[in-house]
């Protein structure tokens, strides 16, 4: 027992040594930890230009002397900037030279004096998706001007301005940016099972496929060793990689956090040291389990490029779950927590989400993982008795 | 000492092993002779464990190879059919590795392997990665990492096949050493001067069975042949009528 603990050790350390020897794998690994980092950065750049967009509001406004009033208190409003109008409103906005102007007609003073509804114009056009948010804003701006302005006559003639406004509108927008974050951090957990999984492939087609193509399984399982001694040095290796993917992606992310701007878009949201023990312990278990299910399949392989279509489909098939999950916003069951995979993304949810977890959860989760993980891993090593494995090329 | 009794092993319809016994004794050199697929290989492979035969006995110092695999496999050094290496290790790790898969560790695993080295005439290759090795090269390695734990007996399957001149010297350099140290060498081939340059024993082997066994001496004798190879074609029936 003690001498098969030593030889898979043994084994372990050589596919190591020889991994870090393969510029291919460590490539792999490192563009793998780049993407989610990439990607959601990327992702999060474009919400915050977009939404500073939306605050800052350039408003080309025609006729600003007939009603000086009104610009003043336009100004006045937080990112807000008054600017000259185009010549012709109308073909400057088909032209899309101009979002949305605001003309004021020179009649504009004389029915405001006389308390008659006084006419501004908003040319826009309702068929360009980018310039909504623009629109909506200007003329929320212009309806709030008029209703503070009706309140205010409401209050000289001594009638309170509540009777006037017998139904309130609250607006609760479900597209804001908070839910479009949301729906980015949503990605994490996705981007960090693709890094354990490729930081996996590289040992678990190497060491199985590999050994195959090259001819060196027959040499290789000649040795005294059992073979349940070799299957599970090589799982060991294929592990340590997965979980230096891992790492490298978490704290990757730790450090992108610290850069991007969430409060500015609204977002409690914090990925903190703290909150990276809580995704490590999810993750990482995770580890041992991928390993060992890529090394049974690549073991059918006679070679790398074999394993390596197997394995790009199996990738595919973990995927789903993340993926449904993600789309569909299904909510959480406690039977989902229990199922690999799909009780990793569940969990990363809740961490990322700062809900409380218990954390006999984890110790479950990660012991199924392993037994999973360790059954796999003893199915490789009954294929390495087979003939059809060792001799078949 | 190798002995193997009444070993069959089919594939499919095809026999290729069909009744194969003989015992490759300590301190001798046995060649196993056949033309190519003649079943040396699939003996063997049998006789290394990596293969389960249909039906016979086989015997590694008395164990049991088919009821100790494990315990049979510790006294056998075998340069396999496929001897495929490892392209981003060099030659002294191909060495080591094999080395502590068998437990030897330490000093001793230096020595073992710095001794191998000289005495394959390595050592200017050993700290190199076997990736860019020639064919000779390879099979060196090869060769050293079967042997690293000095075991007792070892086999070689066609260990000389397209290696040039001065490799081939030194393959059978390390083969009359191993004999003289007393080990039990048993390898194949299926070139009748490397046979019968080097063994005390010859097999030989046709379709499946045993044509003939015994000193170079004693098959000349049998077939009447002076020259060993056209002793050979008689043996293996390579010719439907023998001149």
């Amino acid at each position: 027992m003690k001498a098969a603990w030593t030889q898979a050790l043994v084994v372990c350390r050589k596919e190591l040594k020889d991994w870090s020897r393969d510029r291919r794998s460590i490539m792999t690994v490192l563009i793998s930890s780049l993407l989610a980092p990439g990607i959601i950065g990327v992702m999060f750049m474009q919400l915050a230009s977009t939404q500073r967009q939306l605050d800052d509001v350039k408003l080309p406004v025609v006729g600003a002397e007939y009603a000086p009033a009104l610009i003043d208190w336009l100004k006045q409003q937080s990112g807000v900037e008054i600017v000259a109008g185009p010549d012709d409103p109308q073909e400057a906005v088909r032209s899309r030279v101009e979002e949305v102007v605001l003309v004021i007609p020179d009649d504009f003073a004389a029915d405001f004096k006389a308390s008659k509804p006084a006419q501004v114009r908003l040319v826009s056009d309702g068929s360009s998706q980018r310039s909504r948010p623009k629109i909506q804003r200007v003329r929320g701006l212009l309806q709030r001007y008029g209703s503070e302005i009706g309140s205010l006559r409401l209050i000289a003639r001594g009638v309170s301005p509540i009777v006037a406004s017998p139904v309130q509108i609250e607006d609760v927008e479900v597209s804001s940016a908070q839910q479009r974050a949301a729906m980015i951090l949503g990605f994490i957990p996705l981007f960090v099972m693709i890094a354990a999984f490729t930081g996996a492939m590289g040992i678990a087609t190497d060491s199985t496929a590999g050994e195959r193509e090259r001819g060196s399984i027959e040499a290789l399982l000649v040795n005294p060793a059992p073979r349940v001694a070799i299957a599970s040095g090589k799982w060991i290796a294929g592990t340590a990689t997965a979980m230096l993917s891992v790492l490298v992606t978490g704290t990757l992310l730790v450090v992108l956090f610290r850069y991007i701007p969430l409060q500015d878009l609204g977002i409690r949201f914090r990925l903190g040291p703290s909150q990276l023990v809580g995704f490590l312990a999810v993750v990482l278990p995770l580890c041992p389990l991928i390993v060992a299910i890529q090394m049974y399949v690549a073991t059918f392989a006679k070679s790398f490029k074999e394993a390596q279509s197997y394995l790009s489909f199996l990738m595919m098939a973990q995927m789903v779950p993340g993926m449904m999950a993600t789309m569909n916003n299904t909510a959480t069951k406690a039977w989902m927590y229990y199922v690999p995979w799909i009780g990793q993304q569940t969990l990363l949810t809740d961490v990322l989400g700062n809900k409380p977890i218990s954390p006999l959860i984890f110790v479950v989760v990660g012991v199924v993982n392993v037994a999973i993980a360790v059954a796999a891993v003893r199915a490789t090593a009954g294929l390495l008795h087979k003939e059809k494995i060792i001799f078949g090329r | 000492m190798i002995r193997i009794e009444n070993l069959h092993k089919r594939f499919g319809e095809v026999r290729a092993v069909d009744g194969v016994s003989f015992i490759a004794a300590d301190g001798q050199v046995t060649g196993l002779l056949g033309p190519n697929g003649a079943g040396k290989t699939t003996t063997l492979r049998m006789l290394y464990t990596l293969m389960r035969s249909d039906e016979g006995n086989i015997f590694v110092d008395d164990v049991d190879a088919e009821a100790d695999p494990q315990g049979a496999r510790l006294r056998l050094g075998v340069l396999p059919d496929q001897s495929g290496l490892y392209p981003r290790l060099t030659a002294r790790e191909h060495i080591e590795y094999f080395g502590e898969l068998q437990g030897i560790t330490g000093v001793d695993l230096r020595n073992r392997t710095d001794h191998l080295l000289k005495m394959l005439d390595m050592t200017a290759i050993a700290e190199r990665r076997v990736a860019g090795f020639s064919h000779g090269e390879r099979t060196k390695t090869a060769l050293a990492r079967a042997i690293v734990h000095n075991p007792k007996n070892v086999l070689l399957d066609e260990p000389t096949n397209g290696l040039d001149v001065m490799s081939t010297r030194a393959v059978r350099e390390i083969i009359r050493r191993l004999k003289s140290e007393g080990h039990t060498v048993l390898f194949s081939s299926h070139v009748m001067q490397e046979v019968s340059a080097l063994c005390d024993t010859i097999v030989v082997i046709a379709r499946g069975r045993i044509v003939a066994s015994g000193t170079p001496d004693d098959l000349r004798t049998q077939t009447g042949h002076h020259n060993l190879e056209d002793a050979f074609v008689a043996l293996s029936g390579l010719e439907a009528s023998p001149a």
